[in-house]
Parts: structure tokens; C-alpha cells; sequence
């Protein structure tokens, strides 16, 4: 038996020693590589064991993990979020993504940090006290004005307020990337913005 | 005097007939509806008030006064569903487009209600309440079980003794008060509405009061149970209870913000805002 073929037996036998063959074993003892492989992987099961629940790593943090790996063309496909695997059998393919996702989110997460929430708060750039920032509050103002002038006032009015909440928001999260709360600000500051578009796109105004 | 006294009755008559106009275009409308338990109600009225208040079981009764022939009332029931709007008919405004809506459902139903001016009262349910207004008044009370959705733009929004369902408002620059509310999860975001509480946050809830400008207050008895963080970027934050220090992921700026447990913590309450004012206090019997 070669590394190959042993390799390609390892999720079959890693969890359970009593499908390991003779052949199996006359390998673990001839070959260092896989035998150190085999103890690393057992080395981690037992450590995965007393990991606790609550230990696990938010979504969040799998997202990153996961636009970290795409960016570096590494994962493709359209799944959207990397799982650790629950079931027993080839619990190890998903452990190994475990400190492999963690290495490299070390090397890539600085990077990261700073280019992604730029990338993602560059989407809406907003100014301080901005009526209409964007050409999208610009045409939302026409379509307001078209439709009801007499609104047009309170919309400019409520637009320049979720303006300012989202930009105080948005340098909030810049300023605290790690801060969790900032970003749950950010997003509520967001949710308060498509309420006005909502409001004024669904209702007929009059 | 012959010439006063005929102008007088000419302006009595001219009065008169003009009552009488109004009380003619004027109607009253009635409605019933059969309907099975956790029907859905849907009423989307621009203007004028609408009132939902529990009734008997398996029906829903509606009463639509129209102010004018400019408005008709557009109804529909499919199976459990029944959809209610003020249709708006040409050269309709505010005034001459209003409808009051009074309606009775079974306390299960599922109800959702829209309007630009409202205002807008829930009453005395179990099932779930979608309320969205641009400027209307929001009243729920004595909600039970049931989920709480509230979404104005300018619109004040009142809930009292609304409990053991998810309550979810937004609310741009209306105020936001809260008096016996609690639940599995309470979520308030205001952007320059102020927000206030008066309970005593349950036991076992999420409760999460945020703003951007607006000021919040939070009023609490001695016996509450919290676990809680406050924070304001850029406003003061005091606190009037004893609290015993947690630790925190985020740098404590005394002053601007605070964290820490009262009795055994059993929900948790996060206050947070960028510029307004925070206040927790402590209800003095």
C-alpha cells in the first residue's frame, strides 16, 4: 500500500480502528508521514471533543472565513457558509478546515478587516447631514415630488435624518471593525433607511 | 329689518342645506365576515382612524363610516383572509377620502394595518399585530402571545401591557413609549424618536432599545432582573441601580457608557445610542 491509496482509506479508518487492515497498520509503521498524520488527526478529535457549544464561532465570523477563501480562490460554488460537520463519520474533512480556515484568516484577516468593511461602506458613501447623498435618495425625492409635493418636505426631512444615522453608523463600525454592537448599529441604521424607501415607494402619497 | 331677517334665513338655509349635503354624502357601512380560528385581517386605509379590538369568535364585524362619495370601501375575503382598503376615487383628498374603520375580531386573528395619517389602535389580541403608518398615531394594548410589529416614519407609538410575543418597532422620528412590555424578544430602533420603558423586562427576554439621536429612558423596580449595557458615542449615560461589574468587549468610558448585572440577570437589555441621552432608573414605589 502506498500514501495514496492510504490517504484515500484515511476517512474510512480514522474513526474506527477496527476497520484498519493489516495492510493499514504494516504502512502507520513503515511510513513517518502518515503515521504522523494519523496522530495529528486523532490528536485533534480528542481536543474537538471538549470544545464547548458555545465556544463555536458566530456566523459572522464564518462569513469572513468564507470571503476570505473565495478571495483567494480557494473555495467556489454556491455555498454560502462553511460548516463544520456534526456527523461522526468524515468529521475529520471538516476539522481540518477548522485550523486551516483559522490559519488563514491570521494571515488574511487584517487585510481583510480593512478592505471589506471599506468595500462593503462604499456602497453607500454619505456625508454628515446629507438630504440626498446618493443618486438613489435623489431619485427617490423626484418620484416623492411627482407624485405628492406636499410630501416632499417631510421625506427630505426624514432622509436627512437616516442619513445622519447611517454615517455616524457607518464611522462607527469603521472606527470598532471587531465591535459586534457597532455592527448591529450599522445594520439597524440601514434597516431604518429602506423603511423610507419603503414607506415612500409602497404607499401612494397624497 | 325685512332685509336682516330674510339674510338670516337665507343663512340658516345655506347652512342647513350644506349639513345636509355632508350628512348625505356621509355613510355607514357594515360588514361581517365568517372566518376560522388565526384568520388573517387586513386593512390598508389612507386616511382616517381604524380601530381593532377583540370580539366573538368565528367572525369579523366591521363598521366603515365614509366622510364622502369619493372613497368606497374595496373588501375581499378569501377563506380565512379577509382584506379590507379604502379605495380613493378621483379628486379624493384628505378630507373627502376618509374612512373610520371600527372592527371586531376573534382575539386569535392575525391582523395588519396600514395608513399615511391613522390613527391606528389594537386592542385586547392574542395573534400577531403588522402595523405600518407614515405619520399615524400606533396604539397596542393588552396584546398577549402574539408578535408586535410596528413600523412609522413620524408616527408616536404607544404599546402597553403587550406581552410573551417578539416586539419589533421602528420608527424614524416618532417617540416610542413602552409601559408593561415584555417578552421573548423586544427590539426598538429609533433614529431621532425618543424612546422610553416602563416594566420590568420579564424574565428570560432580549431587549434591545437603540437610537441614533433620540434620548432613552429606561424605568425599572428594584426587582428586576437584568443583565445590562448601555452606551452612547457621544451622550451621557447614568445609571441609578446598584450593579454588579461584567466584563465587557468594548472600552467602558465612564460616563458613556455602563455594564453590569442587577439581581440574577435573567434577560438582557442593551441601550444603546450615538448621540442621545441614556437613562436607567430605578422605580421608586
Amino acid at each position: 500500500m502506498n500514501c495514496t491509496e492510504f490517504e484515500r482509506a484515511l476517512a474510512d479508518i480514522i474513526d474506527d480502528e477496527s476497520c484498519r487492515t493489516v495492510e493499514h497498520h504494516q504502512h502507520i509503521e513503515t511510513c513517518s508521514t502518515c503515521e504522523s498524520l494519523v496522530d495529528d488527526l486523532n490528536a485533534i478529535s480528542e481536543e474537538a471533543r471538549f470544545l464547548e457549544r458555545e465556544a463555536e464561532p458566530s456566523a459572522r465570523v464564518w462569513n469572513f472565513i468564507e470571503i476570505a477563501l473565495r478571495q483567494e480562490g480557494l473555495i467556489r460554488g454556491p455555498q454560502s457558509v462553511i460548516a463544520v460537520s456534526k456527523q461522526k463519520k468524515g468529521w475529520w474533512r471538516s476539522v481540518w478546515l477548522v485550523p486551516a480556515a483559522a490559519a488563514l484568516l491570521i494571515v488574511f484577516g487584517v487585510r481583510y478587516e480593512h478592505t471589506a468593511p471599506k468595500a462593503l461602506l462604499q456602497n453607500v458613501p454619505l456625508a454628515a447631514n446629507d438630504v440626498a447623498s446618493s443618486d438613489d435618495d435623489q431619485q427617490l425625492l423626484q418620484t416623492v415630488q411627482q407624485r405628492s409635493p406636499a410630501m416632499l418636505a417631510s421625506y427630505q426631512a426624514n432622509l436627512r435624518d437616516v442619513n445622519a444615522y447611517v454615517h455616524d453608523a457607518q464611522e462607527s463600525a469603521k472606527r470598532n471593525p471587531n465591535d459586534e454592537e457597532a455592527q448591529q448599529y450599522l445594520m439597524n441604521a440601514y434597516e431604518e433607511k429602506a423603511m423610507v424607501y419603503e414607506m415612500a415607494m409602497d404607499r401612494p402619497l397624497q | 329689518m325685512g332685509s336682516s331677517q330674510h339674510g338670516a334665513k337665507l343663512l340658516v338655509g345655506v347652512i342647513l342645506i350644506g349639513m345636509t349635503a355632508l350628512a348625505v354624502a356621509e355613510s355607514r357601512q357594515e360588514y361581517h365576515f365568517k372566518v376560522h380560528r388565526h384568520a388573517s385581517v387586513t386593512i390598508n386605509n389612507q386616511y382616517g382612524p381604524v380601530s381593532v379590538k377583540a370580539g366573538p369568535a368565528k367572525r369579523v364585524s366591521v363598521i366603515a363610516i365614509l366622510k364622502s362619495d369619493k372613497v368606497e370601501v374595496d373588501k375581499n375575503q378569501n377563506g380565512n383572509r379577509v382584506v379590507l382598503k379604502s379605495h380613493l376615487l378621483d379628486g379624493a383628498d384628505a378630507n373627502t377620502g376618509r374612512v373610520e374603520y371600527e372592527v371586531l375580531v376573534p382575539a386569535d386573528a392575525n391582523i395588519r394595518l396600514n395608513s399615511t395619517s391613522g390613527p391606528l389602535h389594537a386592542e385586547n389580541l392574542r395573534g400577531d399585530v403588522v402595523i405600518e403608518g407614515n405619520n399615524a398615531i400606533v396604539d397596542v394594548r393588552e396584546s398577549t402571545d402574539g408578535h408586535v410589529h410596528v413600523r412609522t416614519l413620524n408616527g408616536p407609538v404607544t404599546l402597553t401591557d403587550v406581552r410573551n410575543g417578539h416586539v419589533e418597532i421602528t420608527s424614524l422620528s416618532g417617540d416610542v413609549v413602552l409601559t408593561s412590555v415584555s417578552g421573548p424578544f423586544v427590539n426598538v430602533n429609533s433614529s431621532s424618536g425618543k424612546i422610553r420603558y416602563d416594566g420590568d423586562f420579564g424574565d428570560g427576554g432580549e431587549y434591545s432599545l437603540t437610537s441614533h439621536s433620540g434620548d432613552i429612558e429606561a424605568m425599572a423596580p428594584a426587582y428586576a432582573s437584568i443583565d445590562v449595557t448601555a452606551r452612547s458615542v457621544q451622550g451621557q449615560v447614568d445609571n441609578e441601580f446598584p450593579l454588579q461589574p461584567e466584563h465587557t468587549s468594548f472600552t467602558m468610558k465612564a460616563g458613556s457608557a455602563f455594564a453590569g448585572t442587577i439581581n440574577k440577570a435573567a434577560s438582557s437589555v442593551k441601550l444603546f445610542s450615538f448621540s442621545g441621552k441614556i437613562h436607567l432608573k430605578k422605580k421608586t414605589k
